[in-house]
């Protein structure tokens, strides 16, 4: 009994059922049945329709803000990358006239502090992108110091920039655990009876250099005392907001321990007397609406002491969490009061929204850029217009359209593999353009000093 | 209406570098019937035949990675060539000069392909050397046809086996297109003698052969691509972002697709050659199952093993004796430790001069206890097969550590032997003890796989790190309801790996004529099931913490 008969006739069959069924799944449109359609034999040697456009979600609800170009506005120049915008036609103008001002005060020798807050989800963790950022920045208008670190973090142990070692016994609020009237930038907020914290600054290049420890925490009405180093310190932390100079030397360490769970603590900064300083604020998972929750009479005490010259927000990826969406005219309804309070609490401090990086999804078997990205993109652009706010097309800049797919296939990699997140490298390169951005800006100041 | 594009029809025949050719493309589904189809037709005429089976093996070969094809006719030639000069030629010094000769090249383009990086970004790294990496194109399946030379050279010089008379035979061995991308090894005194073979199967054979097509394509295309991309993928890139538990997860997960990678290739290339009437012997015997380290090197990958064992470890002196190579490779190792301890790990010279001393010492320890010399010899000679072993499987010190760590297990295995062999005897055999030995084993087979899945050491070591340090179960909830299907699959992978192996063949024989309608049936399950896989909306990564 010789069975190779059974061979040729299995596959001989076999394949011509596969040949019928995708025949019939082209000759009958079949497309509601996807495993049919994934399977097809023939579809590679066929001319295709036209592609027919299944956009009717786009645009069926009227858009949450509605664009009124005042007189040399210009709403499209969103769509450019490698630039921060104020949606003015005249591009040779600076667009961060007020922030710019203070770095050039900087440059020409005035002493001052320039405090930048960047604002981001998962994307900005662990010091990545400011931590370049930051580099560049203190490289070319002076200043040291890592700026402010919270006192715990899921990504602490991964931080290059800082070494964070606490102990067990803080209590952590946060976004995730309730009440944020009085969330500082992190997001956390962090309560102990007897735990300690040290951090040590790695990002200090310039040994000679003094570095203001503070240690930042909320409002207890009475004198509260903490250890630093070892030894008590009395803390009179009498404001809503207070930022409160522990050390000023060489040192770029400090070890803190609390034993009064009613002082809220929020962190410690290092930083110069004089020069940039980078704060990061990321918080896993957020999309910024979350700051609706905060008290505008606590950010206002920030702002008394602890001022900021220009705040970045950087969200949108989390808003992008199933692969059609497409419609986000719910967040513009969300994060337009958020920006908006932010703006009325900080007058004086200029702002970017920094739009969302390429994220991709699997759509078949083919990864591209999230269906709904160019229309949440117009959404982020329009709360910078509508607000008066500063805007910077990242997406655009890091390539536009599948970049990121492009980015996580590189070798060595830009990305990893989840499409959503660029890694190390892929920071650097973000944070360089983001630098390379602002200097352009800053040269057309200088410029127009002339 | 879609019509014919006669452009995008020619284009199909030709290499496309998006698209290599492999089992799951539709073009293979073509590619096979044609050949099927011919192969029958011409099944009495061996000589057709087997040009036929040349023709498409090549072909394969072209639309899977182009111009390197060219490159595994030219060590066909050569090898074909040599190992003949060496079967005439009456003068050992010759003969031998003939062997080193073919040695040489094969593993000359090996290294050249390769490890030319890997060699420079070394150099750069320890001596600041400064070259310029060449960034050479890996060709498919170099690493195993030029095993397939080396042995087949070696077996003519040892008189074990007397050259094919026909080139065509020799090129159908080498590239032989069910084996090509991805093993196994196969040997030329199993293979050539069935290319002149009448194409005789059993309907035992055609059965088998369809299990282990679907059950390797299943393997492959449903259990490790699901895995792969909604889970394994996300933590090992980036390790920090999760917890203990997912990064342990994780390192599960890529326990089971490599095993399904791996072994669900071979299952489809054994299965094809079955149905064309070609018996290759089995690679994989569900290693999870095994209950020592040495069991589980009998178990995996165990066309590698048998040829290392061949071609490797006996020539090196084996279990007999010293020779040059044994005292060269364990110099070549200790140097490689020491390497590794104090740049790849950046530990002190001394931390990695006690590291490399006690790899040295834990392989003659064996000896020592037994105190018979001779077998420090075979420690060695062990300890390089099993380095270069895993340095066979990529070009970088991951792969190097993760041969050394169970070259070291092996070591240990022994010694623990020696040591309980007499007291534990009582309870060897009982249950309980062997599942805590399968236990124990799989769970060392998995802390290797991080070593060499992880892209760096770094990424190692925070993954180990987030295991050991941030490991947590409150988080099992959220962990379980967004990845339920991934650890579902998990849970489906394991418990076919505890299905004893010869459980398909008692099956397929209780059966003895399965109608063809079944077959049909069960392919086109398959088929729907494979559609819906890839379309499956993908799992995306979560925090668990904040």
């Amino acid at each position: 009994m010789n069975s190779n008969r059974r061979v040729l006739a299995f596959v001989l069959s076999s394949t011509a059922i596969l040949l019928l069924t995708s025949f019939l799944t082209e000759l009958f449109h079949y497309k509601s049945s996807i495993p049919l359609n994934n399977i097809n034999l023939i579809a590679d040697i066929l001319k295709k329709d036209p592609a027919v456009t299944d956009d009717d979600s786009l645009g069926a609800d009227p858009p949450a803000i509605e664009i009124v170009e005042k007189a040399r506005e210009n709403f499209f120049l969103y769509r450019q990358g490698h630039i921060i915008t104020d949606f003015n036609t005249d591009t040779t103008d600076p667009s961060l006239s007020r922030f710019l001002q203070k770095l050039h005060a900087l440059k020409s020798g005035k002493k001052g502090k320039v405090r930048i807050a960047y604002f981001g989800d998962s994307m900005i963790e662990g010091d990545l992108l400011t931590q370049t950022l930051r580099k560049l920045l203190q490289q070319v208008f002076g200043g040291s110091g890592v700026g402010f670190v919270p006192v715990t973090s899921q990504v602490a142990q991964f931080r290059q920039t800082v070494t964070d070692n606490f102990s067990d016994g803080w209590e952590d609020a946060n976004f995730k655990s309730g009440n944020s009237k009085h969330l500082f930038f992190s997001g956390h907020l962090f309560r102990t009876s007897g735990a300690s914290v040290q951090m040590i600054d790695h990002t200090v290049t310039d040994t000679a250099a003094i570095i203001e420890k503070s240690i930042l925490c909320g409002h207890v009405p009475r004198q509260v005392n903490i250890t630093v180093n070892g030894a008590s310190f009395t803390l009179n932390p009498d404001k809503a907001f207070n930022r409160i100079t522990l050390h000023n030397d060489r040192s770029k360490g400090i070890k803190v321990a609390v034993a009064n769970d009613q002082l809220p603590v929020y962190g410690i900064s290092f930083e110069t007397t004089s020069g940039i300083i980078v704060d990061n604020f990321s918080f896993r998972g957020i999309t910024g609406i979350e700051w609706a929750g905060v008290d505008s009479s606590f950010l206002e005490s920030v702002e008394e002491n602890n001022p900021y010259d220009l705040i970045i927000l950087q969200y949108g990826v989390n808003l992008l969490f199933r692969p059609n969406d497409k419609n986000f005219s719910w967040y513009a309804k969300s994060m337009l009061p958020v920006i908006r309070k932010f703006r009325n609490c900080f007058k004086e401090t200029d702002l970017i929204i920094v739009s969302t990086a390429d994220r991709a999804f699997r759509y078949g078997s083919q990864y591209r850029s999230a269906t709904g990205i160019d229309s949440l993109i117009k959404v982020q652009a329009a709360l910078a217009f509508e607000t008066n706010s500063c805007f910077y097309n990242q997406f655009e800049t890091m390539g536009g359209t599948n970049s990121i797919v492009e980015w996580a296939g590189r070798k060595p990699p830009l990305a990893n593999k989840d499409y959503v997140h660029p890694n190390h490298k892929g920071a650097e390169v973000l944070a360089t353009y983001f630098f390379e951005a602002m200097m352009k800006d800053y040269e057309k100041y200088v410029q127009s000093l002339k | 209406m879609p019509s014919f594009d006669i452009h995008a029809f020619f284009k199909q025949f030709l290499y496309d570098p998006e698209n290599p050719l492999l089992f799951n493309n539709g073009f293979f589904v073509f590619f096979f019937a044609v050949f099927i189809g011919l192969y029958y037709y011409f099944r009495n005429h061996y000589r057709a035949r087997s040009y036929i089976f040349c023709f498409f093996s090549l072909y394969f070969f072209y639309k899977a990675s182009n111009e390197f094809v060219l490159l595994v006719v030219l060590s066909a030639v050569v090898d074909y060539y040599l190992s003949n000069t060496i079967y005439k030629t009456q003068d050992r010094a010759t003969k031998k000069g003939l062997l080193v000769l073919s040695i040489i090249y094969n593993l000359g383009l090996l290294v050249y392909f390769k490890y030319t990086n890997f060699f420079i970004t070394t150099a750069n790294d320890a001596f600041n050397a400064g070259f310029n990496p060449l960034n050479v194109l890996l060709p498919v399946g170099i690493s195993f046809y030029t095993f397939e030379n080396i042995s087949y050279t070696v077996d003519v010089y040892r008189g074990h086996f007397v050259p094919v008379k026909k080139f065509t035979d020799y090129l159908l061995f080498l590239s032989f297109f069910p084996k090509l991308v991805m093993g196994p090894i196969v040997r030329a005194h199993d293979f050539i003698p069935q290319i002149s073979q009448p194409y005789q199967i059993t309907e035992t054979d055609f059965a088998k052969g369809f299990y282990l097509i679907i059950s390797g394509l299943f393997k492959k295309l449903i259990i490790s691509d699901y895995l792969t991309l909604n889970y394994v993928n996300y933590i090992f890139d980036d390790p920090s972002r999760y917890t203990g538990l997912e990064n342990l997860f994780a390192v599960y997960g890529y326990a089971i697709v490599i095993y399904c990678d791996f072994s669900g290739y071979s299952d489809v290339a054994i299965g094809i050659a079955r149905w064309l009437g070609f018996h290759i012997p089995t690679n994989f015997l569900s290693p999870y199952q095994s209950h020592t380290i040495t069991d589980f090197w009998r178990r995996w990958h165990i066309s590698l093993s048998s040829w290392l064992k061949d071609y490797l470890y006996i020539p090196l002196g084996g279990n007999r004796k010293a020779t040059f190579g044994t005292y060269f490779f364990t110099a070549l190792i200790f140097a490689s430790s020491l390497l590794v301890t104090t740049h790849a790990l950046s530990l002190s010279i001394t931390t990695g001069l006690v590291i490399s001393f006690s790899i040295l010492l834990l392989f003659i320890l064996p000896s020592i206890i037994q105190k018979n010399l001779s077998g420090v010899s075979t420690n060695l000679n062990l300890m390089t097969t099993m380095f270069l072993g895993g340095f066979w499987h990529g070009a970088s010190w991951n792969f190097i550590v993760w041969g050394g760590l169970h070259g070291i297990a092996l070591a240990v295995h022994k010694i623990w032997m020696m040591l309980t062999g007499k007291a534990f005897k009582r309870f060897n055999d009982r249950r309980w003890y062997k599942a805590i030995m399968i236990f124990i084993t799989f769970h060392f087979v998995c802390y290797c796989w991080i070593f060499f899945k992880a892209a760096d050491f770094t990424t190692a070591n925070n993954m180990i790190h987030q295991i050991t340090h941030d490991f947590s179960l409150t988080v099992w909830d959220g962990f379980y309801s967004n990845y339920k299907y991934v650890l579902w699959m998990m849970l489906l992978a394991a418990v076919l790996h505890a299905i004893p192996d010869n459980y398909a063949d008692k099956i397929i024989e209780r059966f003895p004529k399965i109608p063809m309608v079944a077959y049909l049936v069960i392919f086109f399950a398959f088929v729907l099931l494979y559609g819906a896989f890839k379309s499956a909306e993908p799992v995306m990564p979560i925090y668990l913490q904040f």
